[in-house]
């Protein structure tokens, strides 16, 4: 039964929130304080987390940035952002030897005028192959034809795709078969029904719930994903399960 | 039901829009709405400029479902010798109980005299009329502070409540200028702390839950309101005392 107030009732590892201002938006918390109290107001006990810096001005300094809101913080879980510059690299390699990375979020690739091709971004999709590192990967930043086109140099490279939208929704279904290594997050994905088939025809562990906080309400999504009639452990799965694997494993091998 | 509030969804729609993936199943938004404690759902067909079609389209999926659904009205000054005869004939035999209008289909603002015979309708009727608002040139919100003025027994709804700065602001303006404006909830832009900016400086009795369905899920636009900073008691006015009120249901 549904009443005026919602918490989570099952464990909720959000895989979507960035930290940090943007260079032309604030973000509505300034501290890790301020952000787990509003996880805690949605009962969402862990969150990985990147700095908005990296999106699109500079990979590096957004995660030297995020040190800060990871430092001393068990329930955020640091996601180092990459660009294609040879520093970058460097830094997500350097990060990579006392086994702090667990996973990479491409930089918005389409702000900076980039097409995501191999000629750009082959050596680091290549290396964290290599590594068994995922990646995470916005619909919303990288045209589906080049997501396609470049993930399936990459086989072996887990991924999870983000920002999908109702807009995306005759994309999503063909390009999953296509990526048999991709996940979706589904913070984005609102249409009316579309969620139960691509649980019937992909299974409940290529998705993964994440909130897009804070461009995105942290409850929405959550609350609706308590109410699609799931079985309690696929509930469980899609809201934190499958992010521990990904995270733990680099996916399904 | 949800605590004991009838529980309304201002904004949905009928018809398909296959590239998005939108299919008005009234099955699959039945079940939807049952998931959440959805009681009624308000439905209009904005794909037909004649606006016959489309209200036929809707007078006939209400009716598989009369007390789930509730019909409004749809007109376009792209057809303009139709609206008015189109309203009486939605209104007075299909049993139609708000209309919509959607200017980004058409070149005229809704400050523009073309919509007039819309807004007079609805004055002499005390009728509700929800549009679409956002970023689109025809339908900033700040067209309502000049409009709902002059059509004083109407009732107007800014769906999306202008969805993004700085059209929200021009939408909540207008609600704060008019008593006859209201602010309609569903956007795919789901910006934190909207849902309580808006009750905070419209008041809880002018805010409307909508869900734009089978566009989008009611059940995630229903968790707007559920997990938003607000009281209990303006919950309720949110999700379906204002509505109601509105509506004479």
């Amino acid at each position: 039964m549904t009443t005026l107030n919602f918490r989570a009732r099952v464990p909720v590892f959000d895989a979507n929130i960035g930290v940090g201002h943007l260079r032309n938006r604030a973000s509505p918390f300034e501290s890790p304080e301020q952000l787990l109290r509003e996880m805690d107001r949605h009962g969402v006990a862990r969150a990985l987390i990147y700095h908005l810096e990296g999106e699109a001005m500079s990979a590096l300094e957004g995660n030297e940035r995020l040190l800060s809101w990871v430092d001393g913080q068990s329930a955020l879980h640091p996601q180092w952002v990459a660009d294609p510059t040879p520093d970058s690299l460097a830094q997500l390699q350097q990060l990579h030897r006392p086994g702090q990375l667990t996973s990479v979020r491409l930089h918005n690739s389409r702000e900076c005028g980039l097409p995501f091709v191999d000629w750009i971004y082959g050596d680091l999709l290549e290396w964290l192959a290599a590594e068994r590192i995922p990646l995470w990967l916005s619909l919303a930043d990288t045209p589906a034809v080049e997501a396609r086109e470049m993930l399936r140099r990459f086989p072996d490279l887990v991924t999870v795709l983000l920002g999908a939208h109702y807009s995306h929704s005759l994309i999503v279904r063909p390009l999953l078969r296509q990526l048999p290594r991709a996940h979706l997050e589904l913070s984005r994905y609102e249409g009316l029904g579309k969620i139960p088939p691509l649980i019937r025809e992909f299974g409940i562990r290529r998705l993964v719930y994440g909130s897009f906080y804070p461009r995105y309400a942290m409850g929405p999504m959550l609350f609706s994903l308590h109410h699609l009639g799931l079985e309690t452990s696929d509930l469980e799965l899609l809201c934190s399960g499958n992010l521990d694997r990904i995270l733990k494993e680099g996916g399904d091998r | 039901m949800i605590a004991g509030t009838r529980v309304i969804d201002f904004h949905g729609h009928v018809g398909r829009w296959d590239g998005t993936g939108m299919r008005d199943d009234p099955d699959e938004m039945l079940g939807a709405m049952d998931a959440v404690g959805i009681d009624q759902s308000c439905l209009f067909n904005i794909f037909h400029p004649d606006g016959r079609t489309g209200n036929d389209l809707t007078a006939r999926f209400v009716k598989r479902h009369p007390d789930r659904f509730i019909g409004f009205a749809y007109v376009s000054p792209l057809m303009p010798e139709t609206m008015t005869p189109e309203l009486e004939r939605a209104v007075d035999h299909l049993g139609m109980r708000a209309i919509k209008i959607y200017p980004s289909y058409t070149p005229f603002p809704l400050d523009n005299p073309v919509w007039d015979p819309v807004y007079d309708f609805a004055h002499r009727r005390g009728l509700v009329i929800i549009t679409h608002t956002g970023i689109e040139p025809t339908t900033a919100p700040r067209f309502l502070s000049q409009v709902a003025p002059r059509f004083p027994g109407a009732r107007f709804v800014a769906g999306h409540a202008g969805n993004v700065e700085p059209f929200r602001s021009q939408a909540i303006r207008a609600a704060q200028a008019c008593p006859n404006v209201y602010l309609e909830t569903c956007s795919s832009f789901r910006s934190p702390g909207v849902v309580e900016e808006l009750v905070r400086k419209a008041g809880a009795e002018r805010v409307l839950y909508g869900s734009d369905t089978p566009l989008m899920d009611p059940r995630c636009q229903i968790g707007k309101i559920l997990t938003a900073d607000i009281s209990n008691q303006a919950k309720r006015q949110v999700l379906g005392e204002n509505a109601c009120r509105l509506l004479g249901i």
